[in-house]
């Protein structure tokens, strides 16, 4: 039960800016889908959830798993890989889901197979999707960003938000997602 | 401050949307008896006070539209009162316009809308304009009796006009004498009048100035009646009552004293002198003259309201809906508890304690369930809230439509839960406008056929079990069924194979298609349907269904079951392959093992005889699509080192001993109106009370479940909705034993 409003008070807070950081950043959470590294901007992100019991719903959508209760609240969970017609690699104990603020008002819990870390991103580190894919990019791809190492905010030694193994620099691409038009049911 | 200032304009939005309810009665009460021929002038009094006091409150709160509407009335139905205007259909038509008004002008009070809404200005000109309207008042004159003038002198201009219209009509005139208490008077004077009402009319009452002592008070009362004196001193025996008739003069053609008189000397208060023979000393009145004032209910005096308010407590409903949500949580905590004695008394290691935790939770259950139960009656209101409306729509209706239709009303005081009254008038009206339109033949058609020319609605509300029926019947033309067929199936809603095999209540139940209903050549030729697909949307959101019976040329009933509440609700909770699922047991008639080989394939359905009677049944495992998964431990590859087992059904407690060892199945036999449909399920878990909790708009469609309900754990089980699965499998070509696939529309 990852609070990120709670995680931001803590001394290696996330949401803690350094003074110099100030200016056109974003803070993204970057997440893994099927083996490859996505961000989302974190303030789609209310809350971080270890997944509790799921009830599968059936003839639901193809992309909802189903639905969970969150301190009393009936949440339902898309997944997100089947969402974006990924691969569906078996979950493990690091599968969290995102608890995020649909439009129409409904709260919406993304299952992801892992949640990495906060970046705080510049404008010159994103890449617009249409400048680095070309025209025909899916819609709910907002862009491509290379974080430098100095981004992630979980800085001095404390690598990621899950302690992730991998050094920062094998993350050389993120794929930048537009939740809105993700989760734009169709 | 501010917030202070909210509840009080809160408080005042719902109490004239109370008085605007009362008024709409009122009319209706008015409507009937001019119908009838018969008015009675205490309703117009009804009317001009309830205007009267929304005038006073728009005037507190600065609600200027209202505030000019209520005036403009109010001098309508104060001529009305005084008979310078005559109530006929046409100001009826006004009046009842303003009652709709009303609700438009609060609605836009409540949403802070401030611009002006025409139809108001509209009608406050009307009014103005019907203001010159007049009355052929037949003059006669009071002189004509043996009046003292002193009396008619202090009469107001309202008693003047009731006597002279009393007399009109050719009734005797009486006098009664009564002695009442101080003390008492107010209670006492209501029984008379209550006791005399059915005799006559009370015009006036007044002091004699005379009493037998400092603490009693003696009041002449003017009563006019058509009852000979001996049957009305008999009628008011118990009243205490010195009777005496006021007889006529003999040369009646008196000149206008008494008229004259009347209005003039409104402020001047004689001592009263009777012409009656001296009851006693001339003691000066006891009565001060304020009390004189209070007594005569004038159409000053308006402090009636204050006495009943004080019995009673304004409540939001989203206040009664928290603290719903509360006992939800709380029996969700008290089953958690009630597993967690279980197991410590399993233990068998502190006997003692765990029977002291017994008996505590038992307490707290005992006390849980009677709170939950008060909560659900503060929250259940008559139907008749909602009939009101419907009989005003029906009034309107039928003047619009030129068909003269009679409402039959039973049952108005039916309770069910405020939230579902509210919902329901829409679809109600809806049905209402239907039968009125297109059910109820013309006046000319009826009498061809040999009908009363005068068309009957009977709107009829009855509880039955844990459910509210109300049924809406007309006596109309009833739905052309072959032509209904045809049109369905030019539409493609069936094919012409399912056609020619359907039964008589599937193809009346065709009208409840979107395709069929909204358009088209069957609402037209069948005359009726229109948006009825809506009417029974709306119907299943509120867990109700609908039926309809018609017979060509006799009429048509629809028949809306209801359940009381949506709060809480007892659910039979099963499994299906390991997943937890809740049937309301409103819906269950009762569950019974499914003996294999007992089941029937008939035309690609699988029945069971239950009872002597065929029941189709229902896998859910089948329809859900959860057969393949029975053996496979997790589903879609949940992680299974979570800790909290596979999904679904999750905890120990609720895996049957049995069920491994046996295939053995269970039928769980739902009833939704007339129609019966058998659930296949794997286990029978037990009853609980369960709070329903709506799916997000994202799984808006998906069918057959009515909701979800955590029962405790976090575990959840979804909340099976028997009327859309009835509906679903016994729609007209419906689903048959190939697996099913939710395939058709989603108007569920």
């Amino acid at each position: 039960m990852a609070n990120l409003a709670r995680r931001a008070g803590s001394p290696a807070g996330l949401r803690r800016a350094r003074p110099h950081d100030r200016g056109p950043r974003t803070e993204y959470l970057a997440f893994v889908l099927a083996g490859d590294v996505y961000a989302a901007p974190v303030s789609f992100v209310r809350e971080i959830l270890k997944p509790p019991p799921l009830t599968p719903v059936p003839r639901a959508p193809h992309a909802i798993m189903g639905i969970v209760s969150v301190r009393g609240q009936l949440v339902t969970v898309v997944d997100l890989r089947r969402r974006l017609r990924l691969a569906e690699p078996v979950p493990t104990r690091r599968a969290r889901i995102l608890l995020a603020d649909a439009s129409g008002g409904e709260t919406l819990g993304l299952f992801v197979d892992e949640v990495l870390q906060v970046y705080r991103l510049s404008e010159s580190e994103k890449e617009p999707a249409a400048a680095a894919l070309g025209g025909d990019v899916a819609p709910y791809i907002e862009g491509i960003a290379r974080p430098s190492l100095g981004s992630g905010l979980a800085a001095g030694g404390r690598r990621s938000v899950e302690g992730r193994t991998d050094d920062e620099s094998q993350i050389s691409v993120v794929i930048l997602l537009d939740l809105r038009a993700v989760l734009g049911f169709s | 401050m501010a917030e202070s200032g909210d509840r009080a304009r809160e408080e005042f939005l719902s109490e004239a949307q109370e008085i605007v309810e009362g008024l709409g009665r009122d009319l209706l009460a008015l409507d009937e008896g001019l119908r009838a021929n018969r008015l009675d002038p205490s309703l117009i009094n009804d009317v001009f006070r309830a205007v009267h006091t929304l005038k006073g409150l728009a005037g507190l709160f600065g609600a200027t539209r209202m505030a000019s509407l209520s005036h403009e009335l109010e001098e309508l139905l104060d001529k009305l009162r005084l008979g310078k205007v005559d109530l006929t259909a046409g100001v009826l038509d006004l009046l009842f316009r303003s009652v709709q008004l009303y609700g438009l002008i609060l609605q836009a009070e409540k949403e802070g809308r401030d611009q002006v809404i025409p139809q108001v200005d509209e009608l406050v000109r009307e009014l103005n304009r019907n203001g010159g309207g007049s009355a052929a008042q037949a003059a006669q004159a009071p002189s004509r009796y043996e009046l003292d003038p002193s009396l008619l002198a202090v009469l107001t201009e309202y008693e003047e006009h009731r006597l002279r219209a009393n007399i009109a009509q050719g009734l005797r005139l009486y006098r009664l004498r009564v002695q009442f208490q101080l003390a008492t008077i107010d209670q006492a004077l209501d029984e008379l009048k209550a006791m005399a009402k059915p005799h006559g009319e009370i015009i006036t009452y007044l002091p004699t100035g005379a009493g037998a002592d400092a603490d009693s008070i003696e009041l002449d009362i003017l009563m006019a009646s058509a009852v000979g004196t001996e049957d009305l001193r008999h009628a008011l025996a118990s009243g205490g009552v010195d009777l005496e008739e006021i007889p006529r003069r003999a040369g009646a053609a008196g000149g206008g004293g008494g008229a004259s008189a009347g209005s003039g000397a409104e402020s001047v208060r004689i001592p009263i002198h009777t012409p009656l023979p001296p009851s006693g000393l001339g003691v000066p009145s006891l009565a001060p003259p304020s009390r004189h004032d209070e007594i005569s209910a004038g159409p000053k005096g308006d402090l009636g309201t204050l006495r009943s308010v004080a019995q009673t407590v304004r409540v939001d409903i989203h206040k009664l809906d928290r603290l719903m949500n509360i006992v939800g949580e709380l029996s969700i905590v008290r089953t958690s508890m009630a597993r967690l004695v279980e197991r410590l008394r399993a233990e068998r290691l502190e006997r003692d304690l765990a029977a002291d935790v017994h008996r505590l939770q038992r307490t707290f259950e005992r006390h849980l369930g009677a709170m939950q139960q008060g909560i659900l009656e503060v929250r259940m209101v008559p139907l008749g809230q909602v009939f009101d409306k419907l009989a005003r729509v029906v009034r309107q209706i039928s003047r619009e439509a030129d068909k003269q239709v009679n409402l039959v009303i039973t049952g108005a005081e039916t309770e069910v839960d405020k939230l579902i009254v509210e919902e329901l008038s829409d679809p109600l009206m809806h049905m209402m406008r239907n039968a009125i339109d297109h059910g109820i033949e013309s006046r000319s058609e009826r009498e061809a056929v040999g009908k009363p020319a005068l068309g009957t609605i009977a709107l009829n509300a009855f509880q039955k079990g844990n459910h509210v029926v109300i049924e809406i019947e007309d006596d109309g033309r009833g739905i052309d069924t072959t032509r209904l067929l045809e049109a369905s199936v030019r539409r493609g809603v069936i094919s012409a194979d399912d056609a020619r095999a359907i039964s008589r209540s599937e193809v009346l139940n065709l009208i409840f298609i979107p395709g069929v209903s909204t358009k088209g050549e069957v609402s037209e030729t069948s005359g009726r349907g229109v948006g009825m697909d809506v009417v029974k949307t709306n119907i299943g959101k509120l867990g109700g269904v609908i039926d309809v019976q018609s017979e060509q040329g006799i009429g048509t009933k629809m028949t809306v079951t209801l359940p009381i509440t949506l709060a809480i609700i007892s659910a039979l909770v099963v499994l299906v392959e390991d997943r937890l699922f809740a049937v309301p047991l409103a819906n269950v008639q009762e569950a019974v093992v499914l003996d294999p080989a007992a089941v029937r394939v008939i035309d690609g359905r699988e029945v069971v005889t239950l009872r002597g009677s065929t029941l189709q049944l229902c896998r859910l495992a089948r329809l859900f699509e959860l057969e393949s998964q029975a053996s496979q431990p997790t589903t879609n590859g949940w992680p299974s080192n979570s800790g909290t087992g596979a999904p679904g059904s999750a905890n120990p407690d609720f895996r049957p001993a049995s069920r491994t060892s046996s295939s053995r199945q269970y039928v769980v036999v739902t009833a939704v109106g007339a129609r019966r449909l058998g659930l296949v399920v794997g286990t029978l878990v037990g009853e609980q009370d369960v709070v329903i909790k709506a799916l997000g708009p994202s799984l808006k469609g998906v069918r057959g479940f009515a909701g979800a309900s955590e029962l405790g754990d976090q575990r959840i089980a979804l909340v099976i909705d028997a009327p859309s699965l009835v509906d679903e499998l016994h729609a007209p070509g419906g689903e048959r034993v190939r697996p099913m696939i939710a395939s058709r529309g989603s108007h569920g």
